[in-house]
């Protein structure tokens, strides 16, 4: 095999699976505090991509309008304010209107609700933006650098770079601020939190606030790299982005992102994978890119077989 | 015979008859004059006169016969049962809002939009009605009254009296019925629409049906006394003689009640009479069930009855309702039994339609290679395949399983739902033996000697579909009560403490796992046989979601109330939503103008565009108002709403309850 396209391969899925980080971080988040796999998340990531189109609009904005320099990063933090506050205030009223009147309901209730909530979104968004795909204007310049044989975009670059400062961020907030610590507290013991002093609805109003605020995030680097968006892609990017949490270690923040990352560059390699009609038998019908869901799904299971909880996840004994 | 004396009603239980009888004979007479109870009656009666006169003839004619004496008169004898098994403690006016809710308001709904349409608005409306109950009933500080009357229905008198009041009851229920069919046949002889030769029967049946309610009140209370315990004085002198004075029967069940522990005996409490929810008791429960089937088994000949035309394509529509009560019935044992959450269960539905979608069709050719040597017996082995197909599931049932012994809660449900994802692709892509994203097409219909399986004539697949459920509620039922069951709910509510009791979690978890996807694989089977074909879009995770709110609407672990679950997403989703578009192109419809003035503001919005934001919402609201679904299991049922009502009922039912001494404190604490 060729090693610069296996180079190659591994910066596209670097760059996808930061992408999927961010996601998994609001699933990982809300699953830590509250137990329950929201669904919904990833619709709102793609609300927020409809978001930044239509921020985008609102200036008038196309590929070839696109302003440069200073007003160039103004209107990209505006974009990505204004969709991680809009994403993070849809959290934030998705879980008082969905889930918190299910919180001493049964363990699979609010999973149907989250189910439901996911729906309405799916088809919010259809009437906003249509069931065909809504192109995202390219307004970041594409330069493209080498190292060696090996290509990226400045538009990687910048994904990398969003990423990470949010990342960081947020590992930062929830280790050394009040918030984060009561974050843990109620994470770990909802009832002992609440006798500690710990709002604990506001708190997982809080969650869902960051989470949702990542997904927004998220929305705008998707865009700027891929350019397209439609309503069902929160349902995809969710099911990943999900595996990824539960790969790392659910409820671990740095588990989400490694899961994030590792998903991304198992997709990425798996199109490397040749179609064995052509090749003469070596390979998978279609090609290995058909086969990528699949891939992931059998790599999940595997990992999962020898480390149940997750790479990074800890292996709680078993309470009696 | 009866004597006047013997069916007046006595100053005391004068109330209790008014309650019921008025109570269960306005949806009767909605029944038979509204809708077209009478109609069919009529039909059934010109036929037997007059053969050739009705499109009832034959087989047909008996089945709307045996239809219509088992309706009426499992409904007088399900008068008695209540009037008997009644303690009272339901004010008269709250059973009455009780059976509007329960039954007017779902029949006037069947009327106005067809069956499953209508069950589905009831699986709306009965969870926002529960939940305002509750409410106002915590607001108000209800209480419920006092019973009726201390009845000892140990005592041999006061079972003699219980006995009376159920005959009284059905005498006078059918009694009550007969005139006023009278005075409505006879306004109709009189408008010129009831044919002279049926007056005969008006004469007869106004005299049979009293004389029929007597017997059949007598029968329902015959049924409310077969639950009562033995009596007080008997009981504590014969503990452990059983046999000797021919109560052995009722001796041994106040032994088991006993031997039980506190919450179990709690429910079996419910059935004694005189019971606090004479409704909800199991008595009244073996009459529903009748009442259901004979309903079901009869169905396509009344269809066209109650209505109108289109009967082939409603009948062909619950074919499919029924693939979906299979498979919820299937995942059911894997969530609600075992409680492993399973998000990936379409890929054995999957498995099996294409395991008879290859089989049963020309892709079999592809795959061996050959031509079949014999292909006109393929269709008959349509038969063998719905096991193998099933088995086959099964085995991967079990395969998935194994990979999943060690992990727990939403790892669990990841690995299914990643199989669930697999499956499909790999159906999707291995296009020698699927055929690909065209998938199958011409797959063989059963084939049965002298049965026209032709997809114009769905009766066959009707009664196969129904056979095929008769077969899951029945093995559902006895897995759940076998030893198995028992160990998949002991895992469910506690892995360690099972295994610490002896439970092998292994075996437990993959038998789960296997029998799940048993039945999944019947499905798939009918389901490619149904459809002659198979396709790929079936199987996405969308589906396995929506098996899941099949199970967790219709309430977790409990079988009836999964086929309800089932039935009610089903006519939502595929009936309800799917209809509001063409409901909303009449003018007198209310949607016309809700969809005019969205129109308005949204140009080239139909109601198919937001199908799923509506579904989405009843999926929310249903689980807010209920989250233990509609019809929960006895068990969940006691684990919410603990300050519920019902609750305190129930409490004073135990103090019927005689024998161990130590029972009756063990449950006042609380």
């Amino acid at each position: 095999m060729n090693f610069t396209l296996l180079l190659q391969e591994l910066v596209i899925g670097i760059t996808t699976g930061a992408i999927y980080a961010l996601i998994a971080l609001g699933y990982t988040m809300v699953y830590g505090i509250i137990e329950l796999i929201n669904f919904a998340h990833g619709d709102i990531f793609m609300i927020g991509t409809f978001i930044c189109i239509t921020i985008f609009d609102q200036f008038g904005i196309t590929a070839s309008s696109a302003p440069r320099g200073f007003s160039l990063i103004g209107l990209l933090l505006l974009a990505l304010l204004g969709s991680m506050l809009i994403c993070a205030v849809l959290g934030v009223v998705i879980e008082r209107v969905a889930y918190r009147p299910l919180r001493n309901a049964p363990r699979l209730a609010p999973l149907i609700s989250a189910i439901g909530v996911s729906l309405i979104l799916e088809d919010v968004g259809k009437l906003w933006k249509g069931i065909t795909i809504v192109s995202f204007p390219q307004i970041f310049p594409q330069i493209t650098y080498y190292i060696g044989p090996v290509s990226f975009s400045s538009v990687d670059i910048l994904v990398l770079v969003v990423a990470l400062i949010l990342m960081v961020g947020l590992q930062w907030m929830v280790s050394y601020t009040r918030t984060g610590r009561a974050m843990r507290a109620v994470a770990q013991d909802r009832e002992a939190a609440a006798l500690m002093g710990v709002n604990v609805n506001r708190i997982i109003a809080i969650t869902f606030f960051i989470g949702a605020a990542l997904a927004g995030a998220a929305a705008l680097i998707w865009g700027l790299k891929y350019g397209n968006t439609n309503f069902t892609l929160g349902f995809t990017l969710g099911l990943f982005a999900f595996t990824a949490a539960v790969l790392g270690g659910i409820g671990n923040l740095v588990g989400a992102m490694l899961g994030g990352v590792l998903i991304g560059v198992i997709e990425a390699l798996a199109a490397l994978i040749p179609d064995s009609s052509a090749t003469g038998g070596f390979g998978l019908p279609h090609g290995g890119a058909a086969w990528h869901e699949a891939i992931i799904f059998v790599v999940l299971i595997l990992i999962l077989v020898f480390r149940p909880s997750g790479l990074l996840g800890q292996q709680t004994p078993e309470k009696v | 015979m009866p004597t006047a004396s013997m069916l007046l009603p006595t100053r005391d239980s004068r109330a209790l008859l008014i309650k019921w009888i008025v109570g269960l004979l306005v949806p009767v007479m909605v029944f038979t004059f509204v809708w077209s109870g009478e109609a069919i009656i009529n039909n059934v009666l010109l036929g037997l006169i007059n053969p050739g006169s009705t499109a009832l003839q034959g087989p047909v004619l008996i089945e709307a016969a045996i239809f219509i004496v088992v309706f009426y008169a499992t409904v007088i004898a399900l008068t008695g049962y209540l009037v008997a098994a009644d303690s009272g403690r339901r004010r008269t006016i709250d059973l009455w809002i009780d059976i509007v809710v329960f039954t007017l308001v779902p029949l006037f709904l069947v009327i106005n939009f067809g069956l499953v349409v209508g069950a589905a608005l009831c699986a709306i409306i009965w969870p926002a009605y529960f939940f305002v109950r509750r409410r106002v009933r915590q607001a108000r500080h209800y209480t419920p009254p006092p019973p009726l009357k201390n009845l000892e229905v140990s005592d041999a008198e006061q079972r003699a009296i219980l006995m009376s009041r159920a005959t009284t009851a059905g005498f006078w229920f059918a009694f009550a019925f007969a005139v006023v069919w009278l005075i409505v046949d006879l306004i109709y002889f009189f408008v010129g629409q009831l044919p002279t030769v049926l007056l005969i029967w008006v004469v007869i049946r106004t005299i049979l049906l009293p004389i029929a309610g007597y017997f059949l009140g007598r029968l329902g209370g015959a049924v409310a006394l077969r639950r009562t315990l033995a009596a007080k004085s008997n009981g504590s002198k014969s503990d452990g003689n059983v046999a000797t004075n021919g109560d052995g029967r009722r001796v041994s069940k106040k032994r088991q009640l006993e031997s039980l522990s506190t919450t179990r005996a709690r429910e079996e409490a419910k059935d004694l009479v005189p019971n606090d929810l004479p409704l909800r008791s199991t008595g009244a429960q073996r009459f529903y069930l009748i009442l259901i089937v004979a309903f079901v088994l009869f169905y396509p000949v009344l269809d066209p009855f109650l209505f109108g035309s289109g009967t082939a394509g409603r009948l062909a529509g619950y074919g499919d309702a029924g693939y979906y009560v299979i498979l919820a019935l299937g995942l059911n044992i894997v969530v609600g039994f075992a409680g492993l959450l399973d998000l990936g269960y379409v890929a054995f539905f999957a498995i099996g339609s294409y395991a008879w979608g290859i089989i049963g069709s020309t892709q079999l050719t592809n795959v061996l290679g050959q031509a079949p040597v014999n292909p006109h017996i393929l269709s008959a082995l349509f038969w063998p395949m719905l096991i193998v197909g099933a088995l086959i599931a099964a085995f991967w049932g079990v395969l998935l399983g194994a990979p999943t012994l060690r992990l727990r809660g939403d790892y669990l449900a990841i690995v299914t739902l990643g199989f669930g994802e697999i499956v499909p692709i790999v159906f999707l892509e291995l296009d020698k033996y699927s055929n690909g994203p065209n998938g199958i097409v011409g797959v063989q219909s059963p084939s049965f000697p002298g049965v026209d399986w032709s997809v114009i004539t769905p009766v066959p697949y009707y009664y196969l579909i129904l056979a095929l459920i008769a077969f899951t509620i029945f093995a559902n039922v006895r897995l759940r009560d076998s030893r198995l069951g028992r160990a998949w709910i002991a895992i469910r509510e506690d892995e360690i403490a099972a295994a610490s009791s002896g439970v092998n979690l292994v075996n437990t978890k993959l038998f789960a796992f296997g029998a799940g996807a048993f039945f999944s694989g019947i499905a798939g089977a009918y389901h490619a046989a149904k459809l002659g074909g198979v396709s790929p879009d079936n199987f996405s995770f969308g589906d396995s979601v929506i098996f899941l709110a099949m199970v967790v609407i219709g309430g977790i672990g409990s079988i009836p109330g999964v086929i309800v679950g089932a039935l009610a997403v089903y006519a939502i989703n595929q009936l309800l939503l799917a209809q509001l578009d063409s409901l909303a192109t009449d003018p007198s419809n209310p949607l016309y103008a809700v969809h005019n003035a969205i129109v308005h503001f949204i140009p080239g919005f139909t109601f198919d565009n937001i199908r799923n934001l509506i579904f989405g919402i009843i999926l929310v609201v249903i689980m807010i108002f209920r989250p233990e679904g509609l019809i929960p299991s006895a068990r969940r049922r006691r684990e919410f709403h603990a300050i519920e009502e019902d609750h305190e009922i129930e409490v004073g039912a135990l103090d019927v309850v005689p024998g161990a001494p130590g029972f009756e404190t063990e449950v006042r604490v609380e």
